[in-house]
């Protein structure tokens, strides 16, 4: 509420008060209360005085019904009143006194809240008048209401509401300062003569006396017509003049009536009136009657954040659901109290002002069918806002979000928004949100809601949004595939993956990295095509992290066991980053088989080295600064090379694995790949997995390859297979190195010439690494590739021919890839 | 808006075997403030059970107590008023009243509860309240024929006091309320 905000309106010529509904800008009182719905939009004067000050009659009568002093005797009561059931000791619900224990009861609730109330601001709301205004309208408020009772939070509603009443008295004693001339009525006060008669009234005398006063004040305020004065000065003068409509109960800004504005504007928000988001219904824990979901409102609205958050940043949405966090841990605060605890007290004010400037109506009205089911948050233009306004501030910790492992660690961040925020912003992506939200209620779902709250199910199926190959016309309305082609390829492809492995652990699970890692290399924010492959890699890297740490830890105890001898391994590991930088510098993730396997052979010597859980942050982020050059790369050579990319990491990875630790590995695998499993066929509700393999697909689609997309994807098994590498990466590490060889010389030259060179290099190097990696291997086994070692483990038989059959598939992606 | 119960004279276990169950229901735990009870409950267990009622608990001892340790008389102040407390069969004559003001003016009390005789009674004298809460139980009595089950509420407010009388009479609770206002702080010295 600042005076800028009422200089940009032009100054109305006339005496009544503008007419535009942001006349009272400068006054936040006023304007919430005419957006509350207490006030009517205003007209005239006259009409908000009466207005006020009928609602503030309602007020009076309704404290003084229901604060109820005992030891008075009811209206009309005779002087005997009957006492067996109006003493205090009487189990009487209607006796005054057990009432007067109800309210007891209740006060103290109250008052424990209240004396927890701002304490930032404590100046102002732990004085014991506002305090006493606050207990008395909740008390009231809650009387009135008994089914919704007192819950925690109403206060924190309240207390704005009360401070933006309060700024604008002060508003009005500052005016009244600048203007006092205005405001006194020049015949009050003023001392009687002998005579003073109204004829015989002195007036000359009297401009002397008020002459004698501006003088002695000596400030440049002058005597002017009411008329002449700024429209917002007019408008208070106006409201506040003692002989206006309805008196001194009239006077729309007045710190004796504060507290019946207080609870008229608290009513107002909390009932809702005639439209559809009533904060009351957030505080009920049981459903509402017309509920479709049969849920309580506050869960409910809180899906409805996640179903919009599910919209706008899907990866996001599936990394919160994928960890477990349900929106209501953090919503019911946000929504309860409308962001109350969320931002400072200023800041809130222009949030609230902006929420309460949309209508509340209800847009259309809830249908009853089972088919179409809408969230009645957004079924308002301010319910909407409300919920954008959360995704927004969802949105904002981004990033910090989707780097968080747990769920607690993700509450954490978002139970603690930051202090300092660009509030503008928020703003302005809130009502860019607004408008998709109010959309989105519209269109129908299929899908039942309730359970688990995978909200991307049901948008899914709701927007059968084609793929990728319609670029999508800004970030927000990015959609994956349609469930049912996801569901598809998920379930094709765990198909695929039984039939080329045996003991499908790792396989998948190492898959899944590949993906994982594949696209979070190319997380390259320019290229407005892959954004969609963006937000599938960002999933795939989110779980990738888990992936690593879950390896990491298994690999961890392994640890131990592989500490002798494994001095080269660091070697290794320092010959791999060397060489991930390298590749990096290169911009070469338009890698070819040759640089997959050439890391793959690095990550299994690095694994090896005691730093293991060490080495799995490193793949993520020499990639990482791998895709950081990517920029000018096509999408296409983007995703191919990360395709391969990943494939090959997944190979490393696993090779170390299933290399060292046979017998532990195997209870270890399980874990992830069942895991793996388990989303690959779509069970569970992760549908970060579908999207991935669905995305990988979709690319492989996209440049007409069907065929070779299938073939790919047997590729893929046949590599997740190959993640159970036999211990003797020695060996298949010259047969790696040959295929790579093979497949790095015939790099066709209808592609860029710059790819090409960089894949040449790259596959150099690999070659280089492959090399140095089996001399390691061998001097580390003590065993010079001798199939009779390998024997001895179980799975090395298959997972040698697993493994070559899985080089060979490499060896066919390379190809494809090199012939783009 | 203090609530003070005074009762007394229960003489559980000897003579009944418990509170009747009308009055229990309504002694429920939270509304009062203070307990003054003026003696022979008779046992540990009734004392317990006033402790739920309200922590604040005042006792004096009447001559069938178990408990030796209650004091003899007791003082205590509320609000405005000073409540006097003692069991009753100190003073002879047996419940006359001016040798209970001899008492209240000893005790130097605005308010004098007394027990002993299973009877209430209530009297205004000398600027000062005089209140017998009689037996809770209705417990037999050598000096009173038809006792009934009675006890005190007294509502303390500023300078005005409240007194509600809950009494038994066949098997239905009456209520009567007694006021009683303070003349404006004024300590009576009786010299």
């Amino acid at each position: 509420m600042s005076k800028e905000i009422l200089k940009e309106e032009a100054p109305s010529s006339s005496g009544v008060a503008p007419a535009e509904s942001r006349a009272f800008a400068g006054l936040r009182g006023v304007q919430w209360r005419i957006n509350l719905g207490i006030l009517p939009p205003p007209s005239s004067i006259d009409h908000l005085r009466r207005v006020t000050a009928d609602s503030r009659r309602r007020y009076a009568g309704l404290r003084r019904r229901l604060l109820v002093d005992p030891h008075v005797p009811k209206d009309g009561a005779s002087n005997s009143p009957d006492l067996v059931m109006d003493n205090p000791l009487s189990q009487n619900p209607d006796s005054t006194w057990s009432q007067f224990f109800r309210n007891a009861e209740l006060e103290k609730m109250v008052n424990q809240d209240l004396s927890r109330l701002y304490p930032e601001h404590e100046s102002y709301f732990h004085t014991p008048g506002c305090q006493g205004m606050l207990r008395r309208i909740l008390l009231l408020w809650c009387l009135r209401h008994p089914e919704c009772g007192y819950r925690q939070g109403m206060h924190e509603l309240l207390a704005p509401l009360l401070y933006v009443l309060h700024v604008d008295v002060e508003r009005l004693s500052e005016v009244r300062k600048l203007y006092e001339d205005q405001f006194i009525d020049k015949f009050d006060g003023f001392p009687f003569e002998e005579n003073g008669g109204a004829y015989n009234f002195d007036f000359k005398k009297f401009s002397d006396y008020m002459e004698d006063e501006i003088g002695s004040q000596g400030n440049s305020k002058k005597v002017c017509s009411l008329y002449e004065l700024d429209p917002e000065i007019q408008a208070i003068v106006l409201l506040s003049d003692a002989y206006g409509a309805e008196g001194e109960l009239g006077i729309v800004l007045s710190e004796k009536f504060m507290e019946h504005d207080a609870y008229c504007m608290f009513d107002a928000l909390m009932i809702g009136a005639r439209g559809s988001v009533a904060m009351a219904d957030f505080f009920a824990s049981s459903p509402a009657a017309e509920s479709q979901s049969g849920l309580p409102p506050v869960i409910e609205a809180s899906a409805a954040l996640y179903h919009l958050l599910s919209i706008v940043g899907s990866s996001l949405h599936t990394h919160l659901v994928e960890l477990g966090v349900e929106p209501q841990y953090f919503a019911l605060r946000w929504l309860r109290v409308l962001f109350g605890r969320e931002f400072s007290l200023q800041n809130l004010l222009v949030i609230w002002d902006e929420i309460f400037s949309e209508d509340n109506s209800p847009l259309d009205k809830v249908s009853v069918d089972s088919d179409h089911f809408s969230f009645k948050l957004l079924n308002s233009r301010r319910g909407a806002l409300i919920a954008a306004m959360a995704v927004s501030m969802i949105l904002y910790l981004r990033s910090s979000l989707l780097a968080t492992e747990t769920a607690t660690s993700c509450l954490q961040r978002l139970l603690k928004f930051p202090e300092s925020i660009n509030l503008k912003k928020l703003i302005e992506k809130a009502k860019s949100l607004q408008i998709l939200a109010l959309e989105s209620n519209k269109a129908s779902f299929s899908s039942a809601f309730g359970g688990a709250y995978n909200c991307t199910k049901s948008p899914m199926s709701s927007r059968n949004v084609p793929s990728v190959l319609v670029s999508p016309k800004t970030a927000l309305s990015l959609l994956p595939d349609s469930y049912w082609e996801e569901k598809w390829r998920v379930l094709h492809k765990a198909e695929e993956l039984k039939q080329n492995s045996l003991g499908k652990h790792t396989p998948s699970g190492k898959k899944r990295w590949a993906e994982r890692i594949k696209f979070g290399l190319s997380r390259t924010e320019s290229c407005p095509a892959p954004a969609r492959e963006e937000k599938c890699k960002k999933d795939r890297h989110s779980v990738r992290r888990n992936l690593i740490d879950d390896l990491s830890k298994q690999l961890g105890l392994e640890e131990d066991a592989e500490k002798g001898g494994c001095f080269e391994a660091s070697n290794l590991e320092d010959h791999h980053s060397v060489e991930v930088q390298g590749e990096g510098q290169n911009c070469a993730i338009n890698g070819s088989i040759c640089t997959a396997e050439d890391r793959c052979e690095n990550g299994s010597g690095a694994v090896v080295s005691e730093e293991n859980s060490s080495f799995f942050p490193d793949p993520p982020s020499p990639p990482g600064c791998g895709i950081n050059d990517h920029e000018n790369d096509t999408e296409k050579s983007s995703v191919a090379s990360n395709l391969s990319v990943d494939d090959n990491d997944d190979l490393q990875r696993r090779s170390p694995e299933d290399s060292l630790h046979r017998v532990s590995l195997p209870p270890e695998d399980v874990s992830p790949s069942p895991l793996h499993e388990n989303e690959s066929s779509g069970k569970t509700s992760s549908t970060k997995e579908r999207r991935n393999l669905s995305g990988k697909f979709q690319w492989f689609r996209k440049f007409g390859r069907s065929s070779v997309g299938e073939e790919t994807s047997d590729k893929r098994g046949g590599t997740n297979e190959a993640a159970k590498p036999p211990i003797h990466d020695g060996k298949r590490s010259t047969a790696d190195s040959s295929a790579a060889t093979a497949s790095c010389n015939p790099h066709p030259t209808s592609m860029d010439q710059n790819m090409m060179g960089t894949l040449k290099n790259l596959g150099q190097a690999m070659l280089d690494h492959i090399q140095v990696l089996e001399s390691v291997f061998q001097q580390d086994q003590g065993q010079v590739g001798s199939l009779d070692n390998l024997s001895k483990n179980i799975l090395v038989g298959k997972g040698q021919v697993t493994a070559i059959t899985a080089l060979k598939e490499l060896r066919k992606i390379s190809n494809l890839l090199s012939e783009m | 808006m203090v609530l003070v119960l005074a009762l007394g004279d229960l003489h559980i276990p000897h003579r009944a075997a418990d509170l009747p169950p009308k009055f229990k229901s309504m002694l429920v735990p939270g509304k009062i403030q203070h307990i003054i009870c003026t003696g022979n409950l008779c046992i540990k267990e009734v004392q317990d059970y006033l402790k739920t009622l309200c922590p604040d608990l005042h006792i004096t001892r009447g001559e069938y107590d178990e408990e030796t340790r209650y004091p003899e008389t007791k003082t205590l102040t509320i609000g405005q008023f000073k409540l006097g407390l003692c069991h009753g069969h100190q003073v002879i004559p047996w419940g006359d009243l001016d040798s209970l003001a001899m008492l209240q003016r000893q005790l130097d009390v605005d308010i004098l509860v007394t027990g002993h005789t299973h009877q209430f009674t209530a009297y205004k004298h000398e600027g000062g309240v005089v209140i017998n809460p009689g037996s809770a139980t209705g417990a037999y009595s050598s000096m009173t024929y038809d006792v009934n089950p009675s006890f005190v509420l007294m509502d303390i407010d500023g300078l005005r006091v409240v007194v509600y009388v809950y009494e038994l009479i066949d098997g239905e609770v009456k209520v009567d309320k007694i006021d009683f206002k303070k003349t404006a702080a004024t300590t009576h010295s009786a010299h």
